[in-house]
């Protein structure tokens, strides 16, 4: 009992701890600004989008962005993309009639939150290994409670971005969309950003994982850089060289250990597949964790 | 005896080098052990073995009487000022020492309390809310002698505690430390043998990963076996000092002016051989002072010289 009170205390000091650093404040700034950046970018975009879908539909022509929303997913057009996009027909079943602005803010969670993973937590556990900032708290708890309250704290910090994100995102298209301002939209804006975090789980126990493995915070954030690209390039080429029959039928078997594999469960309505696909991830996330830990555990400090 | 660190034949390689060597050494509970060795002797390292922080190649450690290092034995009992490390840089004294507290499983409340009041003991009553990355070295490293007394634990190893304190604090975390003899098992090392002398009891002399001597502070100085003369200068005729007091050794430091007589404590006492030695020395020469045992550093250097 004692070691999960310990490891709380950890994680609520690390999530306060990351609040005051000037490099994560900074990134989660560049964040909060990219995500209403894209979503002020995405609602010209649809703006114009929806002209011209008006006019070739004869509809009357609107003065702002969002009010054929409904029409624009019937057009056989964007079905298409779509399609394209999610690559699975049941997601793509789910997301249907959903509003366009909370699929752009999703695409863009989904999409940058690794990096943003990356680029606030990858380099915590090297930074206090090499100041040597560890050696005042390892005397006081287990090594295992140290690194998994780091984890829990920057969940929380990464949770905090999203959520902040997803609420600048919305604002943004409250401002902009006619008729958007509904509290089900700011809901659902919550709850992509819940998802997101999900999502983001995995990577930042890929990245923690590898800041064990070494003392220097620029090469533990390059080290998650590279990590986190190479598991997309890595589900890349999965579902490229997939096939039926022969070892490339077992490829996607390999796939199920990326994060990436999981991703469109997140994308679902039903409970069944999001419980499924979120427990999926944070395990995936502390086993990536816990594979970087065994190195720490043994290591001099 | 009941001892605080009991560690028997610690191996420590890095490589082919070993930082320790199958070193031996025990503290009794309460006392404050000076560790006393040239730079690479292993002192560092084992006190770091000892908190859990360097993992050993071989040999045996217990702590408290509970075994060896266990975050979940002797969390909160053991604190250690590591050498060369950071606090973390964006956080506040009164913060970081709160947290620490309650990783010592102490409440909240407690945890405030105890790093308010340590803050203030080390005279950074006044910084409870700066930024470390505001603080002065000498500041920062108050701060780290202070989270080693949060909850009072039982054992407290030191590496450095005074290097990089002007001489108005380091002179106050001596008495600081020096209080608490009796209380707690303290573990100091330091280069400065001035600092040893003043706040230990017990020394322990380390050379190339082995203990070369554990006793205590009175004995390695010869508090009951040498007594120390500041004469104006050089007596001439050493034949009429050993003539008053037989088997007696005697050696001048030109540079001090001290002469220091040595003899056997178990046929003479302090008084004895300053009532018969003080006449024939002052017919050669006028004596300023007369001191109980050598210094600290003149009695390593000359155990350091007498091993090679």
């Amino acid at each position: 009992m004692s070691t999960l009170v310990q490891t709380w205390h950890i994680a609520c000091y690390e999530w306060f701890d990351a609040l005051r650093s000037r490099r994560a404040l900074v990134v989660l700034l560049l964040y909060l600004a990219a995500a209403v950046c894209n979503m002020h970018w995405s609602i010209n975009l649809l703006h114009r989008l929806e002209s011209e879908l008006a006019t070739a539909l004869q509809l009357p022509a609107t003065e702002q962005a969002g009010v054929v929303s409904t029409a624009l997913w019937k057009s056989k057009p964007f079905q298409r993309m779509m399609k394209r996009m999610t690559q699975n027909d049941l997601v793509l079943h789910d997301i249907t009639g959903k509003h366009p602005i909370e699929l752009i803010y999703a695409w863009f969670a989904f999409f940058y939150t690794p990096l943003l993973v990356v680029l606030v937590a990858g380099n915590r556990i090297a930074e206090e290994i090499g100041s040597g900032a560890v050696r005042y708290v390892i005397f006081r708890t287990s090594r295992a409670s140290w690194s998994i309250g780091k984890f829990i704290g920057q969940m929380f910090m990464i949770g905090l971005a999203l959520l902040l994100s997803g609420t600048s995102a919305y604002i943004v298209a409250k401002i902009r969309l006619a008729g958007s301002g509904t509290p089900d939209l700011f809901l659902n804006m919550v709850q992509w950003s819940l998802r997101a975090w999900i999502y983001s789980i995995p990577y930042l126990g890929l990245a923690m994982g590898l800041s064990h493995l070494t003392r220097s915070p620029s090469k533990a954030t390059v080290m998650g850089i590279l990590a986190i690209t190479a598991c997309f390039v890595l589900s890349i080429l999965i579902r490229h060289f997939t096939a039926d029959t022969g070892w490339r039928a077992y490829l996607p078997h390999l796939g199920q250990l990326l994060p990436d594999a999981h991703k469109m469960l997140l994308w679902r309505n039903a409970p069944a597949p999001l419980i499924a696909g979120s427990a999926t991830l944070v395990t995936l996330g502390f086993c990536y964790l816990f594979t970087g830990y065994a190195f720490f555990r043994t290591r001099d400090v | 005896m009941d001892y605080a660190i009991e560690s028997t034949e610690l191996v420590k390689r890095y490589g082919a080098r070993r930082a320790l060597d199958g070193l031996t050494l025990a503290v009794p509970r309460y006392a404050v052990l000076g560790l006393i060795g040239p730079n690479g002797a292993g002192k560092t390292t084992w006190m770091m073995s000892i908190a859990g922080l360097l993992h050993l190649h071989s040999g045996t450690i217990n702590l408290l009487s509970r075994g060896p290092f266990d975050p979940a034995l002797h969390s909160g009992r053991i604190t250690l000022l590591p050498q060369d490390s950071e606090l973390p840089l964006e956080s506040r004294p009164i913060d970081l020492l709160t947290h620490y507290g309650l990783l010592q499983r102490l409440t909240r409340r407690e945890a405030k309390h105890a790093a308010t009041e340590m803050l203030r003991e080390v005279h950074l009553g006044d910084r409870l809310t700066a930024t470390v990355r505001s603080l002065s070295h000498g500041m920062r490293k108050r701060v780290m002698i202070a989270q080693c007394f949060i909850g009072s634990p039982e054992l407290v190893l030191l590496d450095e505690p005074l290097s990089g304190l002007d001489p108005r604090e380091a002179a106050h975390m001596r008495t600081f430390l020096t209080r608490r003899r009796g209380r707690q098992t303290l573990v100091i090392s330091s280069h400065n043998l001035n600092d040893i002398e003043a706040m230990c009891d017990r020394v322990a002399f380390i050379e190339k990963g082995r203990t070369v001597r554990n006793t205590t502070l009175e004995e390695v100085v010869g508090k009951n076996s040498t007594l120390v003369y500041r004469v104006t200068s050089e007596p001439a005729d050493y034949a009429a000092l050993t003539a008053a007091v037989s088997d007696a050794t005697f050696s001048f430091d030109a540079e001090t002016s001290d002469l220091t007589c040595r003899y056997d404590p178990r046929r003479f006492t302090a008084e004895a051989i300053n009532r018969i030695l003080l006449p024939a020395l002052l017919a050669q020469c006028d004596v300023s002072t007369i001191t109980r045992g050598d210094n600290l550093e003149n009695a390593y250097l000359n155990q350091v010289i007498g091993n090679g």
